[in-house]
């Protein structure tokens, strides 16, 4: 999934070798495609629909792909950040001992890990939350908000304008991903030795400060690896909320396609832009899990 | 003394009766006209009008705004009804949905009317009518008149396999050789190159085609084939809208202003320049 913390880093006479035979591979697709495709190729719309030049002020600004590669990362740390939180207090709620608590987490994972995602957007958005967030009134709230406010809710999350869509994205992704994140958690807590607990409480910790001391901290460690795992996944299924019309980068890839008839191109582009995401976020666990390594020397 | 008491009673019961009655009927109207969702968009001050990216209709220029025939649209109906306008860019599939979700007031998309659409919808009148194009080469089908020097046996028409052009080619031109070809830029090819006298498709391809190489071929005919009706879609039970919407239309065909955008956008790529590519 992401590179090993441990092996050591160097090239050998059998990588290269296995480097040569893929790039000969790639080379021998690549003639095979532009054999039976016919197709112009043409990298020149790229810079345009990237960039834009601000008339007033002469500066660079991004333009609308750039925009939606924004707005997949706020959305993505925002649900994040959501899902995290509700998938840990699911995870908790699944190792009580009471049964209703147990239940409901049960009940949730069990509902949304067994629909398809796609399904559980569409019903979501168009019969849970065109109820609600109307009425919330974030719409009116963001219409009617000052030039400071509007370029603090701009950096943080996207046009005041669009506020409401981004929130029926956020909830939508955040809702699916708790219910994998509430698993792995359980998971984790679940792995703690029996003996810990055990040792803990003769010590006199009180149940409360035996969870939070000694069992959480062991279990969010060994999670780091599948939590890791589903983050990616989070920020690859964000762009299932493109059916909602969230204006992320999925759906301005469709719309640039459609608009300059560059499709292939486009479509590459976009592929490399989430793979970036993906690989920072990988690579940015894997440093968490080498320090969180060295720290407890484990 | 009774009767007076029991006169007065009926007479309370009648009004009480009656008074609710044509109450609620004012209500009704009342709370129709306040409840349209022309009151709506003036209250906000926003028109929110759904569509989907679709050349030359809706696109994106270089500097990311949207522009195209619908977006002119918009604009004029919001100017008129002294508002703002706001574009909701949405997923073609979920448009529909959507609209009766209340993301947004109108869907002017470049939407045709269907009988099965407008169950759910309800349509103002057309204010676009977008049809099929015949591009024929000046060297060869120069000198035809359309549409009858056009049946002839030795004329190659070409469309694209299993679209509704071949149809049209095989009931009106049922003399003339037709030639399908999978892929619409192979039927464009064919014409330009001197193989085929004519290609038919929807518009704009054939006009923009004849736009971009006026030397080689020509529009065989001005007059509209097959014509579709592309209207504005609303939420059911709003007559107001409707009728607002539909006049609209109605006082912008009569004056030309539609027809006349419509033909910038349609009738060749002055704009095409705006547009990243």
């Amino acid at each position: 999934m992401y590179p090993d913390p441990d092996r050591p880093r160097r090239i050998g006479l059998i990588d290269l070798a296995l480097i040569a035979a893929l790039a000969a591979c790639v080379v021998f697709a690549w003639f095979r495609v532009s054999e039976v495709l016919v197709y112009r190729w043409d990298w020149g719309f790229l810079p345009q629909v990237l960039f834009r030049r601000d008339e007033s002020s002469g500066w660079w600004e991004p333009n609308v792909l750039l925009e939606g590669l924004l707005t997949t990362i706020r959305l993505s740390i925002w649900a994040m950040l959501l899902a995290s939180l509700l998938g840990l207090m699911l995870g908790i709620m699944a190792t009580l001992k009471r049964l209703l608590p147990r239940l409901v987490s049960l009940a949730y994972v069990g509902l949304i890990r067994n629909v398809p995602p796609l399904v559980f957007i569409f019903v979501f958005y168009f019969f849970i939350s065109s109820q609600i967030i109307p009425a919330l009134g974030v719409d009116t709230w963001a219409r009617e908000l000052g030039p400071a406010g509007r370029s603090a809710v701009n950096l943080i999350l996207g046009p005041p304008e669009l506020l409401e869509n981004l929130i029926s994205g956020v909830l939508c992704l955040a809702m699916f991903e708790a219910a994998y994140i509430s698993e792995i958690v359980r998971a984790g807590i679940n792995a703690v030795p029996a003996s810990q607990t055990e040792a803990a409480r003769s010590l006199g910790l009180r149940p409360l400060l035996v969870f939070r001391l000694v069992v959480l901290p062991q279990a969010l460690r060994a999670v780091t690896p599948p939590m890791a795992n589903q983050f990616i996944l989070l920020v690859k299924n964000s762009s299932i909320v493109s059916l909602i019309s969230v204006q992320e980068l999925t759906f301005i890839g469709t719309e640039i396609a459609v608009s300059t008839g560059r499709r292939f191109e486009t479509w590459i582009v976009v592929a490399a832009m989430y793979f970036v995401l993906s690989y920072g976020l990988a690579l940015l666990f894997a440093r968490m899990e080498r320090r969180a390594r060295r720290a407890y020397a484990l | 003394m009774r009767l007076l008491g029991c006169l007065a009673g009926f007479a309370l019961a009648a009004v009480l009766a009656i008074a609710p009655s044509t109450g609620w009927a004012a209500d009704t109207k009342q709370s129709l006209a306040a409840e349209s969702v022309i009151e709506t968009i003036k209250k906000r001050g926003v028109l929110k009008v759904g569509m989907s990216t679709f050349v030359p209709w809706a696109m994106r220029d270089k500097n990311g705004e949207l522009i195209g025939f619908e977006i002119d649209v918009a604009k004029k109906v919001a100017a008129d009804m002294e508002v703002e306008v706001e574009f909701v860019p949405t997923a073609w599939d979920g448009i529909i949905p959507a609209l009766l979700a209340g993301k947004f007031d109108v869907i002017i998309g470049g939407m045709s009317i269907t009988p099965s659409r407008n169950l759910t919808v309800n349509f103002t009148r057309p204010y676009a009518n977008s049809s099929l194009g015949v591009m024929a080469n000046k060297e060869l089908a120069g000198a035809l008149s359309w549409p009858e020097g056009y049946n002839a046996s030795d004329v190659t028409l070409v469309c694209r396999r299993g679209s509704t052009p071949c149809v049209y080619i095989q009931d009106k031109f049922p003399k003339a050789t037709l030639r399908q070809f999978d892929d619409q830029g192979q039927t464009l090819q064919e014409v330009l190159n001197g193989n085929a006298h004519a290609m038919i498709s929807s518009q704009p391809l054939p006009a923009f085609t004849i736009y971009d190489n006026p030397e080689v071929v020509f529009a065989a005919t001005e007059e509209k084939i097959d014509p579709g009706n592309e209207a504005f879609a609303l939420r059911k039970g709003d007559p107001d809208a409707l009728n607002f919407f539909s006049n609209w239309i109605l006082v912008h065909r009569s004056n030309g202003w539609l027809e006349e955008r419509h033909k910038y956008w349609f009738g060749g790529r002055p704009w095409a320049d705006q547009v990243a590519n």
